[in-house]
Parts: C-alpha cells; sequence; structure tokens
C-alpha cells in the first residue's frame, strides 16, 4: 500500500480529495468544541476558568510529540526505501510539529501564571517539550543549511531519527522523575481520571486539531510537490532557451 | 586490528597537534569558567550552589566548539572515501576516530573541573566526583558533538548548526553529571546513581552514535 501512493501522481489525486473533506470535519468539529469546551463546560473546582486553557493546551502537547513520532517514522521510511514522498512528508511535517510545540509551551506558561504561580518552571516535562522544540529547530536548520537536495533529505532523516531517543523521555517524565507538572490522566491503564463532562470536549478539541494538522500537513506536501514541478519546468525553459539562443547566434 | 590501531595513533596525533590540539579547548573551558563568577557575583553560597552546573556547562560548550573540526577537513580533502574504501567497518572507523579525538583533545576536562570545583567552594571530595562525573561524561558528550560535527561537515557555518544540534541530544548527561556534582555537596546519597546514569548515557552513545556519525558521513559520499 505504501508504494501504491508513494507515486506522486496518484497521491496528488488523494491529497485533492482528503483536503476539503478535513478542512469541512475540523470547521465541524471545532463549531462543536470550542464552545463546549470554552463555554458549556463546567469550571474547575480548584482553577475555576483558567482550566479551558487546558482544552488547547494538551491537543497541542499531544500533536507536537504526535508529530515528531510521525517526522521520526517518515525519517525511516525514507531512509530505508528512498520514498520521496516520505521525504517530502518529513519536510511539510517539521514546522508545524514545532508550531503545536510552541502553542503548547505558551499555552501552558498562560495557564502556569495564575495557576502554579510562576510563567515557567524548570520542571522535567516543561524542559522536555522545550528540548522537542529544540530538535523540531535543529532540524529544520540543518535542512536548510544544506544546499544539495538529497544531502539534505537524508541528513536530515537521520537527525530525526536519532531524536526519537528522546520521546519517551519526554512522554515518561511525569512519572520518571518528581515534577510539578501533573501525570498523565487521560490514558491510563485504569481509565481516565477526568471527568466525562471535561473529557469529551478535550477528546473533540483534540480529534479536531489532529485533523487540522493533517490537512495542513497534505496541503505543504501539495505545495512542495508543486513547487518541485515548478523549479523542473523552470530549468528545462533555461535550457530550451539557452539551446534557442545558440543555435541563432551559428 | 591493526589497521584500527594505526588510525588511532593517526588521529590521535592529529588531534593532539593540529588546530590549536588540546589547548584551545580546555583554554575555553577556562575561559568560560573564569567568566561565569563575574557575572554571577562572588558570593560563595551562590557559587557553590551554581559549581555543578557551571563546570559541567564548561565542558559541553569545549565539546561542542571543538567538534567543527572532527570530520570538516577529512571530508574536504578525500580522506573519508579512503576510510570508506579501506574494507573495515565504517562505523567502527567513526568510533575510533571519535575516541581517539575525545582522549587528546577532552584529557584535562576532569583536572579542569577538580581545580574549578575547588576554586568554586566545592569540597575536595565533591570536586573528585565531579570530575570523575565529567570524565565518565566526556566520550558522550564528545560522541553526540561528533554526529552534529558529522551532519554539518564541511558547511560554512557549522559551529552554530552543531551547537544547535548536538545541545538537545546532551540534555541527559549534563543533568545526570552535574546531579552528581550536586548530591556530593548536599550529601544526598545519590551521588552513585548520578555517577552510573553518567556512565550509561556514555555507554549508550558509544554504541548509538558511531552507526548515526557513519550515516551521515556516507550520505555525502553518494
Amino acid at each position: 500500500m505504501l508504494s501504491y501512493f508513494a507515486n506522486p501522481e496518484r497521491f496528488d489525486r488523494l491529497a485533492r480529495t482528503l483536503i476539503p473533506w478535513g478542512w469541512g470535519l475540523t470547521l465541524a468539529l471545532l463549531a462543536v468544541g470550542l464552545p463546549w469546551a470554552l463555554a458549556v463546560s463546567p469550571p474547575d473546582y480548584q482553577q475555576s476558568e483558567s482550566v479551558r486553557i487546558m482544552y488547547v493546551h494538551v491537543p497541542a502537547a499531544w500533536l507536537g510529540l504526535f508529530a515528531y513520532g510521525a517526522l521520526g517514522v517518515s525519517s525511516f521510511v525514507f531512509f530505508v526505501w528512498r520514498h520521496n514522498l516520505a521525504d517530502l512528508a518529513a519536510r511539510a511535517i517539521a514546522p508545524f510539529g514545532a508550531a503545536f510545540t510552541a502553542l503548547c509551551l505558551v499555552t501552558g506558561a498562560l495557564w502556569g501564571k495564575p495557576t502554579w504561580g510562576a510563567w515557567w518552571v524548570w520542571d522535567a516535562r516543561l524542559t522536555s517539550m522545550l528540548v522537542l522544540l529544540l530538535l523540531y529547530l535543529g532540524y529544520m536548520a540543518l535542512r536548510a543549511a544544506l544546499e544539495d537536495e538529497r544531502l539534505a533529505a537524508r541528513s536530515g532523516a537521520i537527525l530525526a531519527m536519532a531524536g526519537l531517543v528522546n520521546l519517551p523521555i519526554i512522554k515518561f517524565s511525569v512519572d520518571w522523575w518528581n515534577t510539578l507538572h501533573q501525570p498523565a490522566s487521560v490514558f491510563r491503564f485504569d481509565g481516565p481520571t477526568i471527568h466525562a463532562s471535561k473529557l469529551w470536549p478535550l477528546g473533540v478539541m483534540a480529534l479536531a486539531l489532529t485533523i487540522l494538522f493533517g490537512v495542513l500537513v497534505l496541503t505543504r506536501m501539495r505545495t512542495l510537490l508543486l513547487e518541485k514541478r515548478a523549479d523542473a519546468l523552470e530549468r528545462a525553459r533555461e535550457r530550451r532557451l539557452e539551446a534557442e539562443a545558440r543555435e541563432a547566434s551559428q | 586490528m591493526s589497521a584500527l590501531a594505526a588510525l588511532f595513533r593517526r588521529e590521535f596525533a592529529l588531534a593532539w597537534a593540529g588546530g590549536g590540539g588540546t589547548a584551545g579547548p580546555a583554554a575555553f573551558n577556562l575561559a568560560a569558567l573564569a567568566l561565569a563568577p563575574l557575572a554571577i557575583g562572588p558570593a560563595p553560597d551562590i557559587l557553590l550552589a551554581a559549581a555543578p552546573g557551571i563546570i559541567a556547562f564548561a565542558m559541553l560548550l569545549s565539546t561542542l566548539q571543538s567538534a567543527e573540526r572532527l570530520f570538516s577537513e577529512d571530508a574536504g580533502d578525500g580522506t573519508l572515501e579512503l576510510y570508506v574504501l579501506s574494507g573495515q567497518s565504517f562505523a567502527l572507523i567513526c568510533l575510533v576516530k571519535s575516541l581517539a579525538f575525545a582522549l587528546a583533545v577532552f584529557w584535562p576536562a576532569p583536572l579542569i573541573a577538580l581545580l574549578a570545583g575547588i576554586a568554586y567552594g566545592m569540597s575536595g571530595e565533591a570536586s573528585l566526583v565531579l570530575a570523575l562525573a565529567l570524565g565518565l561524561a566526556a566520550p558522550g558528550l564528545a560522541l553526540v558533538a561528533g554526529f552534529a560535527g558529522a551532519l554539518a561537515a564541511g558547511l560554512k557555518r557549522a559551529g552554530l548548526l552543531i551547537a544547535l544540534i548536538a545541545a538537545p541530544l546532551q540534555v541527559p548527561v549534563l543533568v545526570f553529571a552535574a546531579g552528581a556534582g550536586r548530591a556530593a555537596i548536599d550529601q544526598t546519597g545519590t551521588a552513585g546513581a548520578n555517577l552510573l546514569l553518567t556512565a550509561a548515557f556514555s555507554l549508550a552513545a558509544l554504541v548509538l552514535a558511531p552507526a548515526g556519525i557513519a550515516a551521515a558521513l556516507k550520505a555525502r559520499l553518494e
């Protein structure tokens, strides 16, 4: 199946059908999830209204981690099977993953000030998310610095795979170290510890933002593909013009 | 095996003599350690609390600063091609080269840590623990910095890129090595555990980093 969609033409057709559907789903879910999370769901008995930041913060954190996982997997697929679309996916995922990680850090700081009394604490979870943001930035900086596109793709893939080591550290940092950040409360062996009145809007928001992420990545992949094709056409046109100029001068 | 031994001797001699040798990173390390108290202020209690962190951080910076020269010349003059053609495992060659470099360049780091620890007001015993931690951290730090150096080899502003790539990957060793020093100061009894975790990081880097370095260097030979 992987190699079936590795054909750029087929991918383009698929992406063109998926993107409008994805936008529709995202907007519908946001139309339900945003009012539910920001107005209808009950305030927390300790944090009162500031708990609503969580409905953006948690999906952003999840997407920051998920996107790095996806970046690592695409890099692995590219590194082993040399599918160019996998490299394209990695290139497209990185900026959005970095954006969601940054969003997670910013919303966390906005929530931390009224709740913990500090914008930032050097706690294991916060620091490891910051390290994740640095990994994204390093990946993008390396790709930007290498002019040869093939070398950039391969070096980027190697770096992205090396950075995967960090993912379990971030995920389990709240369990391994005694930290201020609360431990996992949604995905647990003994079931979620959040009340259903908050869990449902959180789920809707997480789904909405995840689909949004998918749509953005697909759109960016299409843009990159078109850019490549435009580059190739431009080069072909220049070669033709040069050849014509040479013929005319003879 | 003798080929690898010859490689080790060559790389060690080159790292020892060329491009500032041992003196460059050591001087950089010392300069960073001399500037920190001037910035923080001379209050002994603050300096003592900050000492393990500053000393470990200064060493980390010196590994970043020297990583640029590990592979960039060999990538430019064709030495890497010869290494690939030598028939030896390329990852093994990268490991030997990195370790020879680390040994030639970073051997003063634990001594500097010992002296700096005492100068920052740590007890002799705590300074020794910190020096031991940095000695255990050195191979790991050097290999991770070498990995970043291999990815950025030959680029114009490789130094900046190396710092951005390697720093996130070096975070655990910084935490544990400095943690060993702090535990020795506060006598919490966890210094040994921190030392073991530092050693574990270096051992993991010893296994994983050579493969990464080899892959990164081979990518530019294609």
